[in-house]
């Protein structure tokens, strides 16, 4: 009975052992001699596109953008989006997919850039190189190249134009303002607020602008998730306790387009005036708003601009070519400096919207 | 056996399961104007049958014919029974508690208005109209959670009625019922039959069968074994046993001579408030003792606060306490929880066997081992092997009827559930059990063996409280009868004292205490 | 005739939640080969099984706390928040007061201790249903967790993070493989056959029926040649991957919760009051001592998967811990636990989060969007849940039932209805009833 037994276990162990044997050590050896800059890979291998949920239109443009713009160059496109429920989560888990079906290169939109440096570094030492795409993934020396738009500029041009809007609409200051920031837990928040900062708190310290509720740092305007009923809801807080009496609100400083328009279907809630509000991502809904003389000004971030870049480096690193980049100093993630590509953005108001979206063929139809 | 055609006839009704056959041929007849009742042991086939009849079981998943009132009918569902005036009621009522009396007779049956909405005012005038066919003397606006059992299973009655009824449905309709409740049922069932209404009744409680029906047709093992006239054949309950186990029982109650010892089971003074009301107490300075070996019954009636004392002196489990002391074996114990009560030797058999004695959902050894899994654990860990073997042994000792001590206690049948219960309690070593209806819904067959465990307990030594509606039992089983009337001790009888009549006296009144030990 | 009942035996002595668990268990060995297919081959490549180990270890993690809160009768929705904040709170201790990583995990499960002895409180001993005492504790934790880390991400050293992202360390000669994951699986193996031995010698011994020894043999075997194949794939992997740490955690838990609630008096009483609790209490149980320490061994653990998960991000964040309480309990009810307790497994809980994690996977190897992915496993759990109940009704087992009832017939009625035989049991228990009380 027991000999029994003990020839069967044999058996199965035997089979377990010619179905397993095939399944060696030799992966890594694939992997750990391709370093960066160096001969390259095969064309028509896979590239993995991690991107954020799907909560701004953004996104979503800039995902067909990288099926299309990847495919027509050769390459395999493998384009995924996080769960809106737990992004996080939900990128970690693509990363490492993309990791294991072998992609050479992973573009990654991050949804939290501080909590990847696992997967990304999985992905490094499977031979992959990482591209932080828009925001930067942080704590970890992984991260081959960054491409975006320069952040600080964005926030420089949003705190301009909300002077320049303000002295328009309303004449000389002294100028009342309301600041938003965006969520958290994108780096890039910091970024915006800051480059807006470096250009209002000079009027504040002046006080030619006053912010009416007194709330200036980043962590008392931050907007959650990048979530417009969020900042809806601050905005229902602020004029219920700030300006419900006579005091006026002449500019809100909003990070982005879809919370701009948050802001001002609150402020339009209240039976307030339209105040000056600023923007960010060319959406086409604030484009509309613009035009319909409501949201003040948006900036424009080419998307197509940005993917073609991208996708630019994938071409390059296939080939074996020295990468583009033209700031290897300003981007430390906190292990090390990360080479970046940065685009410059443009502001746009309802004066140069058709010249500035001449070139979109959904946008230009809105401006004309 | 009436010369007018029967409103019922079921013909060689065949309905088997994957691998059984629950019904094997079986055919009924039933009267106009008659009360015709199905005996068997549980398991036998009665509920099958009737569920056959009901369309539970729909045309085509048995074989056979069923005719009524003159045609033969095919029921694809219990709707079409009850559009044809089959109405059967379960022992689980189907009423909602928090609903009123008027709603719950027209539950999804509800008249309407020519506007399609409710029509509350006659909903409510016919409701009155129906309960006083059926002798209930309440508004009609009373929720039902508001009334006792007994009227809830009249209302239950009422609802029948409101679908124009013709064939009356009850599966152990008393079970629930106090003595009063059940007679006040019984008449007026036997009123029904008079104004066109013929039931089929489904009982345990033989002495009811014989007293109100006109015919009993017995099953054992999905057979129809016999039909019998109750007036021609003269028959009693000992003729339907015999019928129902297919063996004739010597007698009621296993033979047994006490060897009764020392008092070694004491309460003194036992007061309880009730859990809600402060001002009311359940126990009323209740005293009494118990001898080893001794069977000591407690008599009275549903809601004379028999349950609420064994509960309260086992753990304080029911109610708060007040005063009393308990003496166990000359020394004064403690008995704060239920832990305490079972380390002391304490067992309590509850009579709601599902809602409280057992975890449905578990199998069979694990139960049996529940109430002091320490005893085959080392460090708090269980030896299943020990508990396994303990579980046989139960299972021989108490012959469970049951495939393996791994099946779930939710598959066994009634008795045999009970006698899980049971070797639970005796796996705890207990030297006093109080043992609250251990014989509730349970059939003949197994009640016999039962109290020969009781006995047997008994024999052993250790102290035995039976708790029982029925006074046979009590009078065939028990040493010494002590009777409750409203939460106080009445009376105290020993065996050769206590008489029906006797018992039945102290259990309604407080007039004179009597001690006739 | 035998044969097939036999053959059945493979799974375990005639037991209905044992089958219950081998349905369960077949359907993932059915997604994994499934996939397996799609995915050409990478499924169950090394690559990717050390990451599904790793992303779901701490999810599974949860689900072993979450069947035991579940058959108790409760529900915990706050663990999502009580992860989240755990991992905050400890990584700002590192960060800030330079606690030793070592240190900062015993201070963690503190911190899930004394949440979970408040909510076991309110549950147990103030009565409060856990369902509203979880919410509260939900929000309460999410909010107090952003507050703590000013809604940022704060970083964890490298110390701490082996607990999320770590691996064995390659030690002694070289095999090609990672020697200490062998050495895992060589233990593992010894241990199915030990035990199916012992349990053989000691079923002898009580003279109980023993299955054939070809049925025993084909049970180990298969086992253990699922736990060859499963080594040589977590050890092949990458040089400095193994079996994952988090991983190693996970297995660890699961054997000594699997122990407890099957073999403790602990175990038994949670079983007992999810079952039916007046019942229980009449049995000696302290239902409340029972219910109070369920909830507080579900944060404890909670609080055990924040910090493998902070420690695998690599930071805290403000998005730690979403919507995990729903992943958890959708895992114990794939599992085969009952919404009103009283019923389910750690084993069986642990193989249903299995079958989520190994969908999702498979689904994004395949390259379908988050969005599909959350349909299809709504569905699933829609429909694995619905089988369930199907199959209660009809009171025999699926798979085995389909099996048997297509050779023979017989077999599975045996299985479900061990009573004298005269009717199913259906019919024996609606006879029988329950009393109403007095």
């Amino acid at each position: 009975m027991r000999k029994k037994l003990i020839a069967s276990v044999a058996l199965a162990a035997a089979g377990a052992l010619v179905l397993a044997g095939c399944s060696s050590r030799g992966g890594d050896s694939a992997g750990s001699d391709s370093t960066e800059g160096a001969a390259g890979f095969e064309a028509g291998s896979l590239i993995g596109v991690a991107l954020p949920a799907k909560t701004s239109e953004n996104w979503v443009l800039a995902g067909d953008l990288f099926t299309d713009g990847l495919t027509e160059a050769g390459f395999k496109a493998d384009v995924q989006y996080a769960a809106a429920g737990s992004p996080v989560a939900d990128q970690q888990a693509q990363i490492q997919s993309m990791v294991t079906k072998g992609a050479k290169v992973i573009v990654i939109g991050a949804a939290d850039g501080g909590q990847l440096s696992t997967q990304v570094e999985a992905a490094k030492e499977a031979g992959a190189t990482v591209i932080a795409y828009d925001r930067l993934i942080l704590n970890t020396d992984a991260v081959d190249y960054y491409v975006a738009y320069d952040n600080y500029e964005v926030g420089e041009l949003q705190g301009q134009a909300l002077l320049d809007g303000m002295e328009a609409q309303k004449g000389d200051g002294p100028y009342t303002i309301e600041l938003f920031s965006g969520s958290p837990d994108d780096a890039n928040s910091s970024v915006f607020f800051d480059g807006a900062m470096s250009v209002l708190q000079p009027a504040i310290d002046s006080g030619d602008v006053v912010v009416g509720s007194g709330q200036t740092s980043l962590k008392q305007t931050a907007t959650d998730g990048w979530k417009p009923e969020n900042a809806q809801r601050r905005m229902d807080s602020l004029l219920t306790s700030t300006y419900n009496g006579d005091t006026e609100l002449d500019g809100v400083l909003s990070p982005n387009d879809t919370l701009a328009r948050a802001i001002i279907t609150s402020v339009k809630g209240a039976g307030k005036d339209i105040p000056v509000v600023t923007g960010q991502d060319s959406e086409v809904e604030s484009v509309k708003s613009i035009m319909a003389g409501e949201q003040y000004s948006t900036i424009n971030k080419d998307t197509r601009a940005l993917v073609t870049q991208t996708i630019d480096t994938v071409k390059a690193l296939q080939a074996g070519d020295e990468v583009e980049v033209n700031n290897t100093d300003d981007y430390d993630n906190g292990s090390k400096v990360v080479p970046a590509f940065l685009l410059p953005p443009q502001i746009v108001t309802k004066d140069n919207a058709a010249e500035a979206y001449a070139n979109d063929p959904t946008l230009s139809k809105l401006v004309e | 056996m009436s010369a007018t055609a029967p409103i019922l006839q079921m013909d060689s009704i065949t309905k088997e399961f994957p691998g059984v056959k629950a019904l094997a041929d079986v055919s009924l007849s039933v009267g106009i104007d008659e009360i015709h009742a199905i005996c068997g042991e549980n398991g036998a086939g009665k509920s099958t049958l009737m569920k056959v009849l009901s369309g539970v079981y729909p045309y085509g998943s048995y074989s056979g014919t069923i005719t009524y009132r003159g045609e033969e009918v095919r029921f694809k569902d219990i709707r079409a029974s009850e559009a044809a005036g089959i109405v059967i009621i379960h022992q689980e009522l189907a009423l909602i508690p928090e609903l009123s009396i008027t709603e719950n007779i027209f539950l999804g049956n509800e008249p309407t208005t020519r506007f399609g909405s409710i029509d509350w005012k006659g909903a409510q005038r016919e409701a009155r109209e129906l309960l006083a066919r059926v002798g209930l003397d309440e508004d009609p606006d009373t929720l039902i959670k508001d009334i006792g059992v007994g009227k809830q299973q009249l209302v239950e009655i009422a609802k029948a009625l409101s679908k124009r009824v013709k064939l009356l449905i009850l599966d152990e309709p008393t079970a629930a019922l106090n003595e009063s409740d059940s007679q006040h049922l019984l008449d007026l069932l036997r009123g029904l039959k008079g104004k066109g209404v013929s039931s089929i009744i489904i009982s345990h409680k033989l002495n009811e069968i014989e007293q109100v029906a006109d015919s009993i047709t017995i099953i054992r093992d999905g057979r129809a074994i016999e039909t019998l006239n109750v007036v021609r054949d003269g028959v009693n309950e000992d003729r339907i046993i015999r019928g129902m186990v297919g063996r004739s029982l010597q007698s009621r109650f296993p033979d047994r001579v006490p060897e009764i010892g020392e008092v070694f089971f004491e309460v003194n003074g036992w007061t309880v408030q009730h859990p809600v009301s402060a001002e009311r107490m359940v126990c009323k300075n209740e005293s009494f003792t118990v001898r080893r070996g001794e069977i000591v019954g407690l008599a009275g009636l549903v809601g004379a606060g028999r349950t609420e004392l064994a509960m309260s002196l086992f753990g304080r489990s029911y109610g708060a306490y007040r005063s009393g002391t308990i003496v166990k074996d000359g020394k004064q114990v403690q008995l704060r929880t239920v832990h305490e009560a079972i380390d002391n030797g304490l067992a309590y058999v509850s009579e709601d066997r599902k809602a409280l004695g057992l975890n449905l959902l578990d199998d069979i050894k694990r139960s049996i081992v529940s109430a002091k899994p320490e005893r085959i654990s080392r460090a708090n860990v269980v030896d299943e092997y020990r508990e396994h073997d303990v579980a046989e042994e139960y299972r021989r000792k108490l012959r469970i009827k049951t495939a393996s001590v791994e099946s779930g206690v939710d598959t066994l049948s009634g008795g045999n559930q009970q006698k899980v219960v049971l070797a639970k309690w005796m796996f705890t070593e207990p030297d006093l059990l109080i043992l609250d209806e251990p014989t509730r819904g349970i059939d003949v067959g197994a009640k016999f063996e039962i109290y020969g465990i009781i006995q047997e307990l008994a024999a052993q030594g250790k102290g035995i409280v039976l708790i029982s509606s029925e006074l046979p039992e009590l009078l065939g089983l028990s040493d010494r009868i002590y009777t409750i009337f409203e939460g106080a001790i009445t009376g105290e009888y020993s065996a050769a004292t206590a008489t029906p009549e006797a018992l039945m006296k102290s259990m309604t009144s407080s007039a004179q205490k009597v001690t006739a030990a | 005739m035998s044969g097939i009942s036999d053959l059945k035996k493979i799974f375990g002595t005639g037991n209905t939640s044992k089958l219950r668990q081998f349905g369960i268990l077949f359907s993932l060995i059915l997604i994994v080969a499934l996939f397996q297919w799609l995915t050409g081959g990478l499924t169950l490549s090394s690559t990717n099984l050390i990451a599904v180990v790793s992303q779901y270890s701490y999810i599974l993690i949860l689900a072993i706390g979450m069947v035991m809160v579940i058959i108790a009768g409760h529900i915990d929705l706050s663990v999502g928040s009580v992860a989240a904040i755990t991992g905050v709170v400890v990584a700002r201790a590192m960060a800030e007061f330079n606690l030793p990583w070592p240190l900062a995990i015993v201070f963690g499960i503190v911190v899930g201790a004394a949440i979970g002895a408040g909510q076991g409180f309110w549950v147990a001993y103030v009565g409060v249903p856990a369902f509203i005492v979880t919410l509260a504790g939900m929000m309460l934790f999410r909010g107090g967790q952003v507050f703590i880390g000013n809604g940022n991400t704060v970083p964890v050293p490298d110390g701490f993070r082996a607990i999320g992202s770590g691996f064995l360390p390659e030690v002694g000669p070289e095999t090609g493989y990672n020697n200490l994951t062998l050495l895992i699986g060589l233990i593992a193996i010894v241990t199915i056959i030990w035990r199916e031995l012992r349990s053989r010698a000691v079923q002898r011994q009580m003279g109980s029926e023993i299955a054939p020894a070809w049925v025993a043999g084909i049970r180990v075997a298969l086992l253990v040649g699922i736990v060859v194949v499963a080594t040589l794939l977590f050890a092949g992997g990458r040089v400095g991957t193994s079996f994952p740490i988090s991983g190693l955690i996970l297995v660890v838990l699961v054997i000594v919760y699997s122990f407890i609630t099957r073999r403790t008096v602990f175990g038994r009483h949670v079983y007992a009051v999810g079952g039916n609790s007046r019942a229980a209490e009449l049995s000696g149980v302290n239902s409340k001592r029972i219910n109070f320490f369920v909830m507080m061994n579900m944060s404890i653990l909670a609080a055990l998967a924040g910090m493998i998960y902070v420690a695998r991000a690599g930071a805290s964040g403000p998005n730690d811990g979403t919507g995990w309480e729903l992943d958890a309990i959708a895992s114990v009810f794939i599992g085969g636990a009952a919404v009103a307790g009283g019923v389910g497994t750690v084993i069986g809980s642990i193989i249903g989060g299995l079958v989520m994690a190994f969908l999702n996977n498979g689904l994004q190897l395949m390259g379908a969007g988050a969005d599909t992915v959350q349909i299809v496993k709504g569905l699933v759990l829609l429909v694995a849940v619905a089988i369930d109940v199907y199959n209660k009704k009809q009171n025999r087992f699926s798979i085995i039932g389909i099996f048997t009832s297509k050779r023979g017939g017989n077999a599975s009625v045996a299985a479900t209805t061990p009573t004298s035989g005269a009717a199913p049991s259906a019919t024996a228990s609606a006879e029988t009833g329950a009393p109403a009380k007095d």
